[in-house]
């Protein structure tokens, strides 16, 4: 890759440094004359790393290859790698110092009478059940020797901090998982119609209340292998399909034991049922302001041309980079997640997050919707 | 007097997301509760000799100085599960790690001046990466583990060409192996012995990553593993046990013995011997003269000599990918 | 008489014996033998005929594009990629103090020759600079990871070095090229820029912009006109 700032003509000999040198000492300048190059070039915008700005890195996935989850997926979006590990254990509801009988029959009733479709009631439980009782419980890990700079043995890091959070609340936000997938059910034998032995189909109001005797809890884990920028858009993204893998077994109160059993048969396990395939587009925006006076150095003449040009035209002075690499993250200050899910071909927006400056308006933020949405296309297909 | 060890849990917490506070309980299965024989146990398919295959490829992370990614190949029981699932518990697991090597990178201010290359190992489980959840802070047989891979690697690095700087060198364990079959019964041979396998793949996995890094060394080191089993499944045929390479402790009811070597071939130098397990007692087959553990350590190596070929081929696969590319 | 070489080594592989081959960089000798002690392609330099030495056997650590096994006899042999006496590198100035400058060392360039090709280490590639965080002016966990260096004052130039004044031959955040005169002590090496050549090769104005050169001891700022004082490094 020859770097448009070495070859132009009029460098000063003292910057004519091999690209891998000029990334180094002056990554701003590097960037922006990759994004930016002079005029006489005659080259086409494109980043260091050869994207254009809307231009995501590739993308695989690859689900249910470890042994010991009830879920898995690795994930790697270029040189960005997550490896995600489900595993779920029951809560016991007498393990839950505020839980009574009159909770697990409210949502007994509630469920049965809206039979799935969501009333808020329902939507109002199914979110403090999850919620409060911490059901979902993501944390992600940065100390894998993933990137220079995070030392393995160290507590989590602010950034591994930030990202375990931000999985929970878009976890939580999106009520991707539902509730009934984690409730595990017992069913009182009605004592008096066994012994009368009559009217067996006739007692459904006399019936004990159906009651909540477990939960699953989900532990949901996230390794990331390797670090090279936009570690939240593959975390998620590990997350979604190792959910999507998730199995868990069939499970009861076992009278005589007083415990759960579960059964091993995969046939009688079940798949979650998520509420849709939310995918997060994380983006970063590049200022060229930091360097401006540097290319007045290296093209003196073109000064001129250059600034006619700029009072036609007006100069791009910033770039908004969908999927940062590690360099750019480390040139940017502003930077804009969104995450979108499409239902029936219309995209539903569920999460937008900007943050770090001020330079994204709200064309702007548009334009990054229609990217998520075709982002949305593209890990569809991946995610299969 | 209990309050304390909890407020320290607390605040070891606070930086990550917390379960239940009541805690959580994984999951019994009932077809375990009624009879251990409910499931057939994994089988070795494999001759004593024969090793499993190894997957392993360098320089898969960019943003270290070399790394390396490890994978042993699914015994015949896990592979039929994958194959036909059936069951929600495997029947085995196969080692999966990734390893990366930092550096050479300056020392630590408060660290005292070196004139040799300051070598820093670092093993973690993930979470998921064994039967029973790991936690998130290392515990005792993770800092083992480093211990015993830091002293199978010293003795081949040339630690006096890279004066006052410092490699750290990280595994995470994705898939561990298991130190019995599930549904035994815990019984007087038990050891960590799916451990010792894990140190034998760190071992080949980390002398990968560390040439990777063109970090000078002597000669490459790889990890091998051989066992005393013995497997009497009441027709008494054979009462001696027998020696095994590369043992996938689900695959046998009983360990006596177990060996793990770090092995430089080109010098025939053995860097690391870890023997566990009691070898005093066990008679080999007719004709073998060895002592037990001479012969644990002589399958430990031929293993060793296994992993090597794999190890060589890796990097040489690797210097010519970069030559053509 | 020569035996054949095999193209690629891995560490620990047997390339030849004492008795033919001299044993360079990349290399090691056990028992009269010289083995590989890194994984690379092996090069074979040849003998000078003058000096009656035997011919050197390394491992490189770069690609062949960048091998070129003719011009590296009278080179001074690397055994590593660290900075080393005699070196010259690229850092960035970090504080400036009554007495010394401290900086962080973010190249080490190749002794003596300034050709590009050939100062290529594997950390140079540029694949993997892009892949991590490079913002070396708010960052300061990036300085931990890079070796540290200081200019004392009586190293900053070769003549009147009692008039020096250290915040008007350097300022934070400029780019610096020096030579290491000592390994020092576990946490500095120490520099010189005591030469024509040596001094700032990049620094930025107070207002912010990249100003050029125009002489020995003053760059200029190409849109205020302001110039500044600096220690700076003779451009060629």
């Amino acid at each position: 890759m020859t770097s448009p700032a070495t070859a132009a003509p009029s460098v000063p000999p003292s910057l004519s440094l091999p690209p891998s040198q000029f990334a180094r000492l002056q990554p701003h300048a590097y960037l922006l004359a990759h994004l930016s190059p002079p005029p006489a070039m005659n080259q086409p915008s494109v980043r260091a790393n050869g994207r254009a700005a809307s231009q995501f890195r590739v993308t695989s996935a690859n689900a249910g290859s470890l042994t010991h989850t009830n879920g898995s997926a690795v994930v790697r979006i270029g040189d960005t790698a997550a490896v995600c590990g489900v595993r779920a254990e029951l809560l016991h509801t007498e393990d839950i110092a505020s839980w009574s009988v009159s909770q697990s029959s409210s949502a007994t009733n509630q469920s049965n009478e809206a039979g799935g479709q969501g009333t808020d009631a329902e939507n109002e439980v199914d979110r403090a059940q999850i919620e409060d009782l911490n059901l979902l419980v993501p944390n992600l890990s940065l100390s894998t020797g993933c990137a220079p700079g995070f030392i393995p043995s160290a507590p989590p890091s602010a950034l591994a901090q930030s990202l375990s959070h931000q999985i929970l609340s878009l976890l939580h936000s999106t009520r991707l998982v539902k509730a009934d997938d984690l409730r595990v059910w017992y069913q009182p034998p009605n004592l008096e119609h066994i012994e009368n032995e009559m009217d067996v189909d006739g007692g459904s109001e006399n019936r004990h209340p159906r009651e909540i005797k477990a939960f699953w809890v989900l532990y949901i884990d996230i390794m990331i292998i390797s670090l090279a920028g936009n570690a939240f858009d593959a975390a998620w993204a590990s997350v979604l399909a190792a959910l999507r893998d998730t199995k868990l077994p069939k499970a009861w109160w076992d009278v005589d034991n007083e415990t759960i059993l579960c059964s091993e048969d995969i046939n009688e396990a079940h798949k979650l049922s998520l509420r849709g395939m939310p995918i997060a587009s994380s983006f970063c925006v590049f200022e060229a302001d930091a360097a401006a006076g540097w290319r007045a150095v290296v093209i003196p003449d073109a000064e001129e041309q250059n600034a006619e040009k700029q009072k036609k035209k007006g100069p791009q002075s910033r770039w908004i980079l969908a999927d940062p690499d590690g360099y750019e993250e480390g040139l940017t200050m502003e930077k804009a997640c969104v995450v979108v899910d499409k239902e029936n071909g219309k995209t539903v927006i569920l999460k937008m997050e900007k943050l770090g400056g001020w330079t994204i308006d709200t064309e702007d933020l548009r334009q990054l919707v229609d990217i998520s949405a075709q982002r949305w296309d593209e890990m569809k297909q991946i995610l299969g | 007097m209990l309050k304390l060890p909890l407020i320290k849990l607390e605040m070891n917490d606070r930086r990550r997301i917390n379960g239940p506070p009541g805690g959580t309980r994984p999951a019994v299965f009932a077809s375990h509760l009624e009879s251990s024989s409910a499931a057939d146990r994994a089988r070795r398919e494999r001759q004593p000799t024969e090793l499993r295959k190894i997957f392993l490829k360098t320089g898969l992370i960019p943003s270290a100085s070399g790394s390396s990614y490890l994978e042993f190949q699914p015994s015949a029981s896990l592979a039929a599960a994958r194959e036909t699932p059936k069951s929600l518990i495997p029947p085995s697991s196969a080692l999966k790690l990734a390893c990366t090597v930092h550096g050479p990178k300056p020392l630590p201010r408060s660290a005292a001046f070196s004139p040799n290359l300051v070598l820093t190992t670092h093993v973690k489980y993930a979470p998921f990466a064994a039967r029973k959840r790991k936690g998130h802070i290392r515990d005792a047989s993770e800092r083992d583990l480093g211990v015993h891979l830091e002293t199978a690697l010293r003795g081949a690095i040339i630690a006096e060409r890279w004066p006052k700087s410092g490699i750290d060198l990280t595994i995470t364990i994705l898939e561990a192996e298991d130190d019995r079959w599930w549904a035994d019964a815990p019984d007087s041979h038990d050891a960590s012995w799916g451990m010792m396998n894990v140190l034998a793949g760190c071992i080949t996995a980390a002398s990968a990553a560390i040439a990777d890094a063109h970090i000078d060394c002597l000669d490459l080191v790889a990890g091998g593993v051989a066992a005393l089993v013995s497997d009497d499944s009441g027709d008494s045929s054979t009462t001696s046990p027998r020696l095994m390479l590369d043992t996938d402790p689900a695959e046998h009811r009983s360990i006596m013995s177990a060996c793990v070597v770090a092995y430089m071939p080109a010098r025939d130098e053995i860097t690391e011997l870890w023997l566990k397990g009691d070898s005093s007692k066990a008679a080999l087959e007719n004709g073998d003269a060895r002592s037990a553990h001479e012969a644990l350590i002589d399958g430990a190596v031929d293993a060793a000599r296994g992993a090597y070929s794999v190890l060589g081929d890796a990097l040489r696969e690797s210097v010519l990918q970069t030559i053509q590319s | 008489m020569t035996t054949t070489l095999p193209p690629v080594a891995i560490p620990g592989q047997c390339l030849g014996s004492v008795a033919m081959y001299s044993a360079g960089p990349g290399t090691h000798i056990q028992q009269s033998n010289i083995y590989a002690s890194i994984a690379g392609p092996v090069v074979a330099d040849p003998a000078q005929p003058k000096t009656g030495t035997k011919s050197t056997l390394r491992v490189s650590r770069v690609v062949p594009a960048t091998i070129r096994a003719a011009s590296a006899a009278n080179q001074k042999q690397r055994y590593n990629t660290l900075p080393a006496v005699d070196s010259i590198v690229l850092a960035r100035v970090t504080r400036v103090q009554k007495r010394q400058a401290t900086v962080s060392i973010l190249v080490v360039l190749d002794d003596a020759s300034q050709d590009p090709s050939q100062n290529a280490s594997d950390n140079d590639n540029v694949a993997s600079i892009l892949t991590s965080a490079a913002n070396p002016e708010n960052h300061n966990s990036t300085d931990e990871l890079r070796f540290q260096a200081l200019i004392r004052k009586e190293d900053v130039r070769a003549v009147e070095k009692d008039r020096v004044v250290m915040e008007d031959m350097f300022r934070v955040g400029d780019i610096v090229r020096g030579s290491v005169i000592s390994q020092g002590d576990q946490s500095f090496y120490y520099l010189t820029t005591a030469r024509n050549d040596l001094g700032i090769v990049m620094a930025r104005s107070d207002a912010g912009n990249m100003m050029f050169p125009v002489s020995w001891k003053e760059m200029r700022d190409p849109v205020t006109g302001a110039g500044e004082p600096r220690k700076v490094a003779r451009p060629y």
